[in-house]
């Protein structure tokens, strides 16, 4: 159908142009001199303002609720008690995630191997820890005395040098390794995926150089990798923060820990102390999410042609592009 | 020129990586095992950091030989009782829970092991586990006796023996602005969601008026919450219109929520030991581990001179005594636990 | 003039699919060997076997009568250990079609990354390195990032960086393929200047032009087997073989 009908009751083009269906008295010429209007979106607007609304609502409560019991959450805020828990889901997290990175990778290594024996038991490895929960890891391991009342090496049916299981172990060193045995299975999954997205040829331009193969991992392929590793490991590290409120299990009080103990015994505390716990964990989340804005854009670099701007930069940019656009010319 | 700037970059990238991993490293490690310093000759201190629960008392007691002598060799090898908590994470005070000082694990439940620990002769370590753990603690070897409000089941013989040092008296918790009254009479229970712990004498108690309620055509819901903390958000919230509990529990959640935003009461107390078999509190070691004798010794000596008392008095559990202590009494039936 | 490849008996296959079946090539140290065929005629296969990226089911290749990549085992032939091979592929450089430049490095660090990993220490292969850039005529993108270059010039960085370790050989896959037209010229000029240095070359291409301008022999590929070789006045000019032929018509076209 590309026919063109022309309508007798509309005036053929007075400026000779090839446009139809031109209301009379228009000069298209002088239109195509000025900004084209942007189109509008009114239902976007009225779903922003019942966001908004709602928004207001709720902080609103956040004020007026006396449940929140704000004067106690800034009292238990800083305590000793809660700064004790929260040091303690910062080491078990941050042992943790070296531990699982660093077993990841070997866990990575071992699947994309060729040697069949180690590919098969890092995929079971995998499969084992991703499928059992992290809590039922937790409660194993801190009874492993019940399944293994004692630790040895030597030689099968020779000399044996044992201890007791848990005398060997503290609370600490169990919760470090059921975190981290169950995060070594996805950190290899992430390393993995990670590994396989790095272009087959640089594997064969870095063979091709006579780059020693341990060079080749950790200089060219790891370092790219980097860039797909590094936000999902950086979830991870997230993930594993969040984990750690499962450490009471073996006995182990961190944040979430210490709040729900002081909650018994300041019964009317309790909400405020939960408050307390979701702010620190808010803001070592956010403490992540910046330093993981700053690890992407250095691995970044070589991949994009222009970094993305810091937030600072942009706010200088923003700031400068403002003053150095003339008043006329800004339309919303 | 560009070269030397990469490389800085590249150290600073590291460098970040690093501390994100490694951020905090050096702190120092928080684990809620406890060892008490070593008491003052032949004095314990019991009711510390009690936040009102309890009245700080030293109590005057030493080593008793015979009753020493009768315990197992690696328990004496070792020099320490370890005794086992269940209060993770939430504590239920004032039997186990951590003192206002927000460290001390204290209540009147730790303060019977370190009395009976220094009848022994032996260095007390408090361990805190939750209450799973706590069993296993004592299956493992790694707890000796566990002092944690635990009630004396037949179904918890097959596997522990048990040395009974408390009675247990219920209560029923509701909002302060609700004027329900229990009343002694199970009726008024009628239509009603109560909270209460599972495995133990009161839920025994709750689930025979429920069926007797059920029996007349009327309805009870039990319900069950993991720790004291979700209890009491749920009463708060008016999930549920009332909890089940013990009453020394109670009556400290009564006390601290006078003056918060929701105040509580007791609307109603019921002796364990009423209608049926009681339900006794017991100190609970593995099964012939022959730990249960020296403990139930140690109780009986506490009581026969006096220590016993003291502690009952420090921590307001005068409606809990036992005139004795008995190596595994007869506990709640099989059926219910 | 003395041998520096020698290829025997030289035969691949990808399961059922056979895609060399005995080559035999030899070349001489110092000149250019220009490599024609189809797409799919065994080209790059045989010009990867050069350097072992590709392992061969049968047959050798020596570098100045040394074996690649495989030893003598009694009656056999052996793959060598990886780390030897990754020794033996230093005296042979490769230029690959898409660059494979890596993204992370500069420019510099891409070239001196293959000689500091030899053991060169890093000052000398820096210095070495600006020299081989100045070659290429890329002396002031030394901190520039591979992507921040034209492909032109990225392919002359992949040159510079196959010359830091000072091989006796150097291959090139097709090394314009992957350029836009008005960038071929530069790569071309920078491997004809190459030509006249003494080293050997061996470059499969699709520049007939650049063929009959800089090749001492050229060597035309079809189905796993060489079917002519000779001056490109020979091949190129006067084909014998009619598949020679149907070939040039369609590339001349």
């Amino acid at each position: 159908m590309t026919a063109v009908t022309h309508r007798p009751d509309q005036a053929p083009p007075a400026d000779g142009t090839a446009v139809t269906g031109l209301p009379p008295g228009i000069d298209l010429k002088q239109l195509a001199e000025r900004k084209v209007l942007p189109l509008r979106h009114p239902v976007r607007w009225v779903i922003t303002a019942l966001v908004l609304v709602l928004l207001a609502n709720f902080a609103q409560t956040l004020f007026t609720n006396p449940s929140w019991e704000w004067a106690k959450v800034s009292q238990w805020f800083f305590s000793p008690a809660i700064l004790k828990g929260l040091q303690l889901t910062l080491l078990a997290t941050a042992i943790s995630a070296v531990v699982s990175f660093l077993g990841g990778i070997v866990v990575a290594l071992a699947r994309l191997s060729g040697n069949p024996v180690l590919s098969t038991l890092s995929w079971l490895y995998i499969w084992l820890f991703r499928s059992v929960p992290l809590i039922l890891v937790l409660i194993f391991l801190f009874n492993l005395g019940n399944l293994y009342p004692s630790v040895g090496i030597g030689v099968p049916f020779g000399p044996q040098l044992a201890v007791p299981t848990f005398t060997l172990l503290s609370p600490l060193v169990l919760g470090v390794i059921g975190l981290s045995l169950s995060e070594i299975a996805y950190c290899a999954e992430i390393v993995r995926a990670g590994v396989l997205a790095v272009d087959q040829g640089q594997h064969e331009a870095a063979k091709a150089l006579g780059i020693p193969q341990r060079r080749q991992f950790f200089r060219i392929v790891l370092p790219q990798a980097l860039r797909s590793i590094v936000p999902a490991f950086v979830n991870q590290i997230i993930g594993l923060i969040k984990a750690s409120s499962l450490l009471f299990y073996v006995s182990l009080l961190d944040l979430f820990g210490v709040a729900q103990n002081l909650g018994s015994t300041y019964p009317t505390d309790i909400i405020p102390l939960l408050v307390v716990a979701t702010l620190w964990y808010l803001i070592l989340t956010s403490a992540i999410s910046i330093v993981q804005f700053y690890i992407e854009r250095f691995y970044a670099r070589g991949s994009v042609r222009e970094l993305p701007l810091t937030p600072l930069q942009r706010i200088r940019r923003t700031v400068a592009g403002i003053r150095s656009t003339p008043q006329g010319n800004t339309i919303a | 020129m560009t070269t030397p700037t990469a490389k800085r970059l590249r150290t600073i990238g590291a460098l970040a990586t690093a501390a994100i991993l490694t951020a905090g490293l050096a702190a120092c490690t928080t684990s809620a095992d406890a060892t008490d310093t070593a008491a003052a000759s032949g004095t314990v201190t019991v009711g510390a950091f009690s936040n009102g629960a309890g009245t700080e008392t030293q109590i005057e007691v030493s080593t008793v030989d015979e009753i020493r002598t009768t315990l197992p060799q690696e328990v004496l090898d070792s020099g320490e009782l370890t005794i086992g908590i269940g209060a993770l994470p939430a504590g239920f005070p004032p039997l186990a829970f951590t003192g206002d000082d927000n460290e001390t694990l204290t209540g009147s439940e730790p303060d019977l092991g370190r009395l009976v620990a220094a009848v022994f002769g032996l260095k007390p370590v408090v361990s805190n586990a939750t209450w799973d753990n706590l069993f296993v603690g004592i299956d493992t070897g790694a707890t000796d006796v566990g002092f944690s409000n635990i009630t004396d089941t037949e179904k918890r013989k097959e596997k522990y023996d048990f040395a009974s040092y408390r009675g247990d008296n219920l209560a029923f918790q509701v909002l302060a602005s609700n004027d329900w009254e229990f009343d002694d009479d199970y009726e008024n229970l009628a239509g009603l969601t109560v909270a209460t712990s599972s495995g133990t004498n009161q839920e025994k108690i709750l689930l025979e008026w429920k069926s007797k309620l059920e029996a007349e055509g009327k309805t009870l819901d039990v319900v069950y919450f993991p720790d004291a903390n979700s209890i009491t958000l749920a009463l708060n919230s008016g999930q549920i219109d009332a909890q089940f509990n013990p009453n020394p529990g109670i009556a400290y959640q009564n006390k601290q929520s006078e003056d918060g935003a929701n105040p509580t009461r007791t609307a109603g107390i019921f002796s364990g030991a009423g209608e049926t078999l009681d339900g006794l509190i017991a100190a609970t070691v593995k099964k012939d581990s022959g730990l249960a004798e020296p403990v139930a010794a140690a109780i009986n000596y506490l009581i026969e001179n006096g220590q016993y008392e003291q502690w009952l008095d420090a921590w307001g559990l005068q409606d809990e005594a036992v005139e004795t202590s008995l190596v595994n009494p007869p506990g709640l039936p099989l059926d219910n636990s | 003039m003395s041998i520096a490849i020698d290829i025997h008996n030289a035969t691949k296959s990808y399961g059922d699919k056979t895609v060399l079946k005995g080559v035999d090539l030899t070349v001489e140290a110092g000149t250019v060997t220009v490599v024609l065929g189809p797409s799919g005629s065994g080209k790059s296969t045989l010009l990867r076997a050069i350097n072992h990226l590709e392992k061969l089911d049968e047959g050798y290749v020596a570098l100045n009568g040394e074996l690649i990549g495989v030893r003598v085992h009694g009656e056999r032939l052996k793959e060598r250990r990886e780390k030897d091979i990754l020794k033996q592929r230093s005296k042979i450089g490769f230029v690959f079609q898409n660059f494979n430049l890596f993204p992370h490095l500069t420019i510099l660090e891409n070239v001196t990354e293959a000689p500091i990993s030899q053991g060169v220490k890093p000052k000398d292969a820096r210095e070495h390195a600006r020299t081989l850039l100045a070659r290429v005529g890329l002396a002031d993108k030394e901190g520039a990032y591979p992507r921040q270059l034209s492909g032109g010039q990225q392919q002359r960085v992949a040159i510079a960086r196959a010359l830091a370790l000072e091989p006796e050989v150097i291959l090139f896959d097709e090394p314009t393929s992957a350029l836009d037209p008005e960038l071929v010229g530069e790569v071309l000029s920078v491997i004809r200047t190459l030509a006249g240095s003494g080293k050997t070359l061996i470059v499969v291409t699709h520049e007939i032009g650049f063929a009959r301008e800089v090749a001492d022999r050229v060597v035309f590929i079809d189905e796993g087997l060489i079917v002519e070789e000779g001056t490109p006045a020979e091949v190129l000019s006067n084909p014998k073989n009619r598949r020679t032929q149907d070939f040039l018509s369609k590339v001349l076209a």
